[in-house]
């Protein structure tokens, strides 16, 4: 069977993996350029935490995950719950000078990464293992249209927040110290944002996996930036190879059955060596 | 205490009288204060330079004044009980250039208080700030990006982008910090001749004791590990004596045709410039 005969197979997935990398690819400017990027992964792994809770607690009363699950036990709920909690504890001020805000992110990425292999190993998930090491590692060949519709409620609600508010993020990401002496409410704009992230990817590690997330999230934006020094350009051209990424990905990733989630993210680091070329030919290395 | 409220007292029931300290101290312990208790004035078109060693306290006082920081005593008044709209300067390094911005975006985000959170910038905004960026000398540049300007230019970026709000006060943060003479005497007579025609108060933060004598009527020098300060006229107060006790090293100040030569021992050659 063809790539596209089978197109009843990979119709959703490779949509949900268009509007998570679109959605992922305009936040990774501002996780570039704010310098979040390990902000992004501990969220990704704390959400990825929340999953796995998810399945952990739904074994204690006998719900599978792989039906509906009522939202006291949905994995997309507690991921968004651990990621949104992740996201205020990091936006709060830092009140210790021996301690750098880089290092509670740290903490949090190691102590989420190291949960969910302990949560993993209990014998109570053991059937629920594989499924959870998708979400975690990346795999975005089946999505169930439950989670494509959660996605796009998500990329509704985060897109319609950020074209509210994208000039007062930019100016608050841009210059923090102004902003703040301009009387803009710099902590409550930083939570909005960082809860945006959170959103998205809770919601997008359920459906592409830790791995892709992560990587649409940092490697789209960066070469973009690379690219060129206008902002609608470089936003354009971040969500643009974002999308190229996914959609190339997945079409390769199902030609030469290749994992699909680490296929994608080599095409979006692919992005990096072209702007790299770029540069250099241009001189300027 | 220190004052530099000018005879017949000052009240914030005077029009000209935007921001009054009355028996602050400043500082974020209690058990750490930068300063004694004290009061003193910002009028309009004031032009108030403060000078301290690293680590003194200004940016506290600073922001102290703008109501960013409460006082640990004391009131911080402001005229009819608002705090002023504020144009606020950054040192030059403390500004990302890894945005992909021109100048023009730069200098709309001064607007961003004015236009208000979750409003685009309308025309009307646009046509200001490309008027500021005519009025810093870089109208041409509107759509050059930022981080292609030359330090200087980037500074005028920020001095249009500070005025396009239209403040009331001016806060210029070490303003000149890793400029050359030549560039700092440009910027701040810029700002020098912007300020003059618009009532503007202009507040700044320099290490250059210099730029104080040529751009400030008063200043303010303020060390936090002594806890003192002294606020007064700067012909009084920019004095050998007066910089020389502030930095904790002989500071030679010498006037001559209207500017002032400040150099750091008898046996250096004088400057404009250091301490």
């Amino acid at each position: 069977m063809s790539f596209w005969e089978a197109s009843f197979l990979w119709k959703e997935p490779m949509f949900a993996s268009l509007v998570g990398a679109g959605l992922l690819g305009y936040l990774g400017f501002f996780v570039v350029l704010r310098r979040v990027a390990f902000m992004s992964a501990a969220l990704s792994q704390v959400s990825g935490l929340g999953v796995a809770t998810a399945f952990w607690v739904g074994s204690f009363f006998g719900v599978s995950p792989h039906e509906d699950s009522p939202l006291w036990f949905s994995p997309v709920a507690y991921a968004l719950a651990f990621a949104l909690v992740g996201a205020a504890t990091f936006t709060l001020p830092s009140r210790s000078r021996r301690v750098a805000p880089e290092s509670v992110v740290a903490l949090a990425y190691l102590m989420a990464s190291a949960l969910v292999i302990v949560v993993l190993s209990s014998p109570r998930i053991a059937q629920e293992a594989h499924e959870i090491g998708d979400l975690l590692f990346g795999n975005a060949v089946v999505v169930r249209r439950e989670h494509l519709v959660q996605m796009c409620v998500a990329a509704v609600l985060v897109l319609g927040l950020h074209g509210a508010f994208f000039k007062d993020f930019l100016f608050t990401s841009f210059d923090p110290e102004t902003a703040s002496a301009l009387g803009v409410p710099v902590r409550a704009l930083d939570l909005a944002l960082h809860a945006s992230l959170a959103i998205s990817v809770a919601v997008c590690t359920r459906a592409l996996g830790a791995l892709p997330v992560f990587a649409f999230l940092v490697l789209p934006a960066g070469a973009a930036l690379l690219f060129s020094e206008r902002l609608k350009v470089v936003l354009a051209l971040s969500i643009g190879f974002a999308l190229l990424s996914a959609s190339v990905g997945y079409w390769l990733s199902w030609t030469w059955s290749l994992p699909t989630g680490p296929v994608m993210v080599a095409l979006a680091a692919s992005f990096w060596v072209l702007a790299g070329l770029k540069r250099l030919l241009e001189g300027n290395p | 205490m220190s004052s530099i409220a000018s005879p017949g007292a000052p009240t914030m029931a005077s029009p000209e009288h935007l921001i009054e300290l009355d028996d602050v101290i400043i500082g974020y312990r209690a058990d750490r204060p930068f300063t004694p208790p004290v009061r003193f004035t910002v009028r309009e078109s004031d032009t108030i330079a403060i000078l301290g060693p690293n680590g003194a306290g200004k940016s506290t006082l600073l922001k102290t004044i703008l109501g960013l920081v409460p006082p640990l005593a004391g009131r911080v008044r402001y005229r009819n009980d608002a705090t002023p709209k504020v144009g606020y300067v950054p040192q030059g390094h403390r500004v990302d250039l890894a945005y992909p911005l021109d100048a023009l975006q730069v200098v709309l985000m001064g607007r961003v208080p004015r236009v208000g959170l979750a409003r685009g910038y309308r025309a009307s905004d646009r046509a200001a700030a490309l008027e500021q960026l005519e009025a810093v000398g870089l109208g041409s540049m509107a759509h050059h990006p930022f981080r292609s300007l030359s330090g200087g230019q980037r500074q005028r970026v920020l001095v249009a982008r500070a005025l396009v709000g239209e403040p009331e006060v001016l806060v210029l943060d070490e303003p000149t910090s890793a400029m050359d003479p030549a560039a700092e005497h440009s910027l701040l007579s810029l700002v020098s001749d912007l300020v003059t025609a618009r009532q503007v108060a202009v507040l700044f933060v320099t290490h250059e004791i210099s730029a104080a004598a040529g751009f400030s009527r008063t200043v303010l020098l303020l060390d936090g590990a002594k806890r003192s300060f002294e606020a007064g006229p700067t012909e009084a107060l920019v004095t050998s004596e007066h910089m020389s006790r502030l930095y904790g090293r002989p500071v030679e100040v010498r006037r001559e045709h209207g500017r002032a030569l400040v150099w750091l021992s008898a046996h250096e050659t004088p400057t404009e410039g250091a301490p």
